[in-house]
């Protein structure tokens, strides 16, 4: 590894810490207003200030491990899943500072900057050394093509953390009725799918810190174009203890956790994808200690974890942001449009001979911009500001996600290279 | 129904118009009395909204809801997704009987895929009828409203109704403590400074209206005009004329005619690199990672004897470029993409002496080309007849000997010998160039049974005399052939697509109204977005009049809270 991937590493850790203490600045900002012996509009000020100061600083160390990785890899780092959900944390921080500097809503970043430490947590569980470019990538719309589009679904993630905070300060606990349960319900769920994502992290990274292996020997069977049945072998390898072996495998080594010696069960048939075995291991692993997570979060607040956050929120009002959703996406469409369907049209013409081919990617980045343009279009319907505008943020956030990361880990496609 | 459309300020509205078009008054009014009003379209009849529509009517008015446009963009989003579950039958370059495959690879969930028609989701009927509604809704969604809106907004009236101006958004009332008429030029001064067009009412000076950036409100009139264009350029693909889509695959120093062109591409050379150990990281050590994939391709034209089947025909070269991957050769609008390529030996021609093996004299070396091959050749005082090609030898049932296919994966060449010594019929030699173990014992049996046959004596054998006399082929480059001549007009609506965004998104139209009556101010303020932005830029421009007040207080939501 040459210098400048060495301190483009370096930058990236110190990066991470920065965004962590930025949080921990923001935190301080939002839930010590009530401290005794404090003027509330000073502390949250002052803190907001120390908070935001964090985060752009963190934002200069990534800017820096984007930087000298790109001199020290030779290529824009944007060619794989690791390279992508940084750059893709990097755009939403940078999304974050300039709606911050419209609004300067110090509530924002409390939400904002969480999102971002989550995407590049997440980043940190692929592969990160620097691999040579493929031809189907050697192109300059590596750099124009992904760069825009990340930004535009970066203003999308910022309408998603405006569009949650929004949620969990219009979500009423005095209500019993079954509209206000319902919102109490999913408003909750969402948080629980963070946890539980954030469980995903703590069990990958913990199990990879402790050094756990496991290794089973698959064997798959396919029949390809021509009707020929073959029997394909091959080695699946496990970082998390398998309690779901690959459908139709043998166990060849396994370090035991916790008295597990051998997995409790094997994954269904039908589960036949690339590695769905060892998805299927670590998604169960997730919930556990997402739900785990959550468990011990619920016993020590005693009460559910939006209404812990609810009362921090009053000091701003939901139609700013609704107003801050509302904005975010719509700076962030025509960025989407222009770089995730018009550049990608351009780069598929000249790279694949046609400007579009209805590529699981391709579609779904489709489906994302049509989502975006019915949130637009029903803004401009009564009733569909405010909380249902805020849910539609929200699903639209998952539905990036989804074309972010489910497609490659689930679909694939032409894309595929992009996966793990 | 009957509705009065007379506004009590005396002017008379179109049926189904929301604001009176002079004073802002509203007319259908079915929101609670102190709510902002519905601003859209500045409160204009539309034509959706005729009364006693006719069957033309009916549709225009059911293309023209957006909420049914919302219905056929979730529609086609849930459509589309279907269509992603499995691989769509087009991805695949060959598939035989598709039913069996999904069935075989997918299960009865892969049979039920496939029966519903979803493996060919975006050709199927229904998928692109809903693209063509969609397309529909965008002209008459926006036709039915751009025209109201520019009516509306090209006859804007300074002096408003007071329920106008108490019920926008951004609302706000004093009392002047200075002299009306001229804080009213002050206020007008500071609003210029910022951007707007400034308009004082004539008859007293004591109404204002204040406008900016109207243009963003054609935004996404521009912006559905360029979707339409695209959508439109994507249908034009339909036309055979317009689009070719081709594939061609050549060996090295291959050349061919490009199907129903007059245009031949030759393969000068392709390349295919792939990363070294020391270029790639620890844990791809050791894997084929492609780095290159280059065919050196040169475009010819044919200029004269181009469909003589007699004569060859006169290529003139017009462009040479090294195709890759993502650098396409591209002439006149048609343009060669590197698609794929093999490793597979193909000889291209051989250099052979012919060998006496009673005196070990060899004659030659004549030149062998694999495809169209001379019928004559010259080796020493022998003459060699071309009686036979087999370019891809292979034996029958009967074991006559055949050729299993036109490519040339396995020549073989037979050749009638006539000479000095020889008999006047000459004498017959089968020879395979391919050089293996296989095709020696084959050219052996072959010479050997027609011996016995009485075609030749066994005296001549062929032999090539090192590489140097050899050329051939390594690898088959496929190219991508297309010609797509409705390219420019889809990147022209996508253009006029992004121009529309831009104006819509990036800018907002804002306004500002205000009445004086006695001393008494009343101001609204109304903006399409960002209605943060225009209460800050309200309350500056009255802080630099003197009089100071918070931004937040001027949003009318806020204090009916």
């Amino acid at each position: 590894m040459n210098d400048w991937l060495n301190f483009s590493s370096n930058a990236f850790i110190a990066a991470f810490f920065l965004y962590c203490a930025a949080f921990i600045g923001y935190a301080i900002a939002v839930a010590g207003k009530r401290w005794s012996n404090r003027d509330p509009e000073g502390h949250a000020k002052r803190w907001g200030r120390i908070g935001f100061t964090l985060a752009a600083l963190g934002w200069l160390a990534h800017l820096a491990f984007f930087f000298t990785r790109w001199k020290g890899g030779g290529h824009i780092p944007t060619s794989n899943m690791y390279e992508f959900m940084t750059f893709l944390g990097m755009a939403i921080m940078f999304a974050f500072i300039i709606v911050y500097l419209i609004y300067r809503k110090v509530l924002l970043g409390a939400f904002a900057v969480p999102l971002v430490i989550i995407i590049i947590a997440y980043a940190s569980v692929f592969p990160s050394e620097v691999q040579p470019l493929i031809p189907a990538l050697n192109s300059i719309w590596l750099k124009i093509h992904v760069t825009t589009a990340a930004l535009g679904e970066a203003f999308f993630a910022v309408g998603f953390a405006a569009a949650l905070v929004h949620l969990i300060r219009v979500v009423d606990y005095s209500r019993t009725d079954k509209a206000g349960r319902r919102a109490q319900f999913w408003t909750e769920f969402m948080l629980v799918v963070i946890v539980v994502v954030i469980g995903f992290l703590v069990s990958v990274f913990g199990f990879r810190a402790a050094g756990y292996e496991a290794q089973f020997r698959q064997e798959t069977f396919r029949v390809d174009l021509q009707g020929q049945g073959e029997t394909i072998v091959q080695t699946v390898e496990y970082g998390l203890p398998p309690i779901v072996a690959p459908y139709n495998s043998e166990k060849l080594s396994m370090d035991p956790f916790l008295g597990l010696k051998e997995p409790l069960f094997e994954a269904p048939s039908w589960m036949n994808g690339v590695n769905a075995g060892r998805k299927l291991n670590t998604i169960i692993w997730s919930l556990i200690s997402g739900l785990i997570l959550y468990g011990i979060m619920r016993l020590i607040a005693r009460k559910p974890l939006a209404a812990v956050i609810h009362p921090h929120l009053d000091g701003i009002d939901p139609d700013d942001l609704d107003e801050i959703s509302y904005r975010a996406i719509a700076i962030g469409f025509p960025v989407f449009t222009l770089g995730a369907l018009i550049f990608a049209m351009i780069w598929a013409q000249i790279a694949w001979s046609r400007f579009w081919g209805w590529d699981p990617k391709e579609v779904w980045a489709l489906i994302t911009w049509l989502f975006y343009s019915a949130y637009l279009h029903l803004r401009l319907s009564r009733g569909w500001q405010g909380t249902r505008s805020a849910w539609l943020a929200v699903v639209g956030f998952i539905i990036v996600l989804f074309t972010l990361i489910g497609v490659n880990l689930v679909i694939a496609g032409l894309h595929s290279y992009a996966g793990v | 129904m009957f509705q009065n459309t007379k506004c009590e300020c005396g002017h008379q509205n179109p049926t189904g118009t929301v604001l009176c078009e002079a004073c802002g008054n509203p007319l259908v009014d079915d929101l609670p009395p102190d709510s902002p009003l519905e601003m859209r379209y500045d409160g204009a009849a539309r034509r959706s909204q005729k009364q006693n529509p006719d069957l033309i009517d009916r549709v225009w008015n059911f293309f023209s809801s957006v909420k049914v446009a919302v219905w056929l963009i979730v529609i086609t989003l849930i459509g589309a997704a279907l269509g992603t579950i499995y691989p769509q039958e087009s991805s695949f370059v060959n598939l035989d009987d598709p039913a069996q495959y999904y069935k075989d690879t997918y299960g009865t969930w892969g049979m039920i895929y496939h029966f519903l028609g979803l493996s060919r989701t975006y050709e199927s009927w229904w998928f692109i009828g809903l693209l063509v509604m969609i397309g529909t809704s965008l002209v008459i969604c926006s036709l039915d409203r751009v025209l109201p809106l520019y009516k509306a907004l090209s006859k804007q009236q300074v002096r408003k109704h007071l329920n106008f101006l108490r019920r926008q958004q951004t609302v706000y009332e004093t009392t002047l403590q200075t002299e009306p008429a001229e804080w009213v030029e002050k206020f007008a001064r500071e609003l210029k400074r910022k951007r707007y067009r400034v308009w004082i009412d004539r008859k007293d000076g004591m109404a204002l209206l204040a406008e900016k950036n109207r243009f963003s409100r054609w935004g996404p009139y521009i912006n559905h005009i360029g979707l339409i264009v695209f959508l439109l350029a994507v249908l034009a693909r339909a036309v055979p004329a317009w689009h070719m889509d081709k594939y061609v695959s050549l060996d090295e120093g291959q050349i061919k005619q490009i199907p129903d062109t007059p245009y031949y591409v030759k393969n000068e050379k392709f390349t295919v690199e792939f990363y070294s150990d020391d270029e790639l990281p620890e844990r791809l050590k050791g894997t084929l990672r492609p780095k290159l994939y280059e065919t050196k391709a040169t475009l010819y034209t044919c200029t004269a004897d181009c469909d003589d089947p007699v004569k060859d025909p006169v290529l003139v070269p017009v462009k040479q470029h090294n195709i890759q991957v993502n650098s396409p050769l591209s002439y006149k609008g048609l343009k060669l993409y590197q698609y794929n390529y093999e490793e597979r030996i193909r000889l291209i021609s051989v250099k052979p002496m012919l060998v006496d093996k009673t005196n070990n004299r060899s004659y030659g070396p004549f030149e062998l080309p694999m495809t169209d091959p001379p019928l004559t050749y010259k080796a020493g005082p022998y003459t060699l007849k071309l009686s036979d090609v087999y370019p891809d030898f292979g034996l029958d049932e009967q074991n006559r000997p055949m050729t299993k296919s036109r490519d040339p994966n396995n020549p073989a060449f037979v050749f009638v010998v006539t000479g000095p010594g020889l008999a006047a019929g000459g004498e017959m030699y089968i020879y395979f160039p391919m050089p293996s173990a296989e095709n020696k014992k084959l050219q052996d049996q072959l010479n050997e049974s027609f011996r016995k046959l009485g075609s030749n004596s066994g005296r001549f054998a062929f032999e090539v005399n090192g590489m140097e006399n050899v050329s051939f082929s390594q690898y088959t480059s496929t190219l991508n052939v297309r010609v797509d001549r409705a390219m420019p007009y889809i990147w022209v609506g996508a253009a006029i697509s992004m121009i529309g965004l831009v104006m819509g998104f990036y800018w907002q139209h804002r306004r500002i109204w205000l009445r004086i009556d006695g001393r008494a101010l009343t101001l609204g303020a109304h903006t399409n977005k960002n209605t943060y932005g225009i209460r800050a830029e309200v309350a500056a421009a009255l802080g630099r009049t003197g009089i100071a007040v918070e931004p937040k207080a001027l949003d009318n939501r806020r204090n009916k809270r």
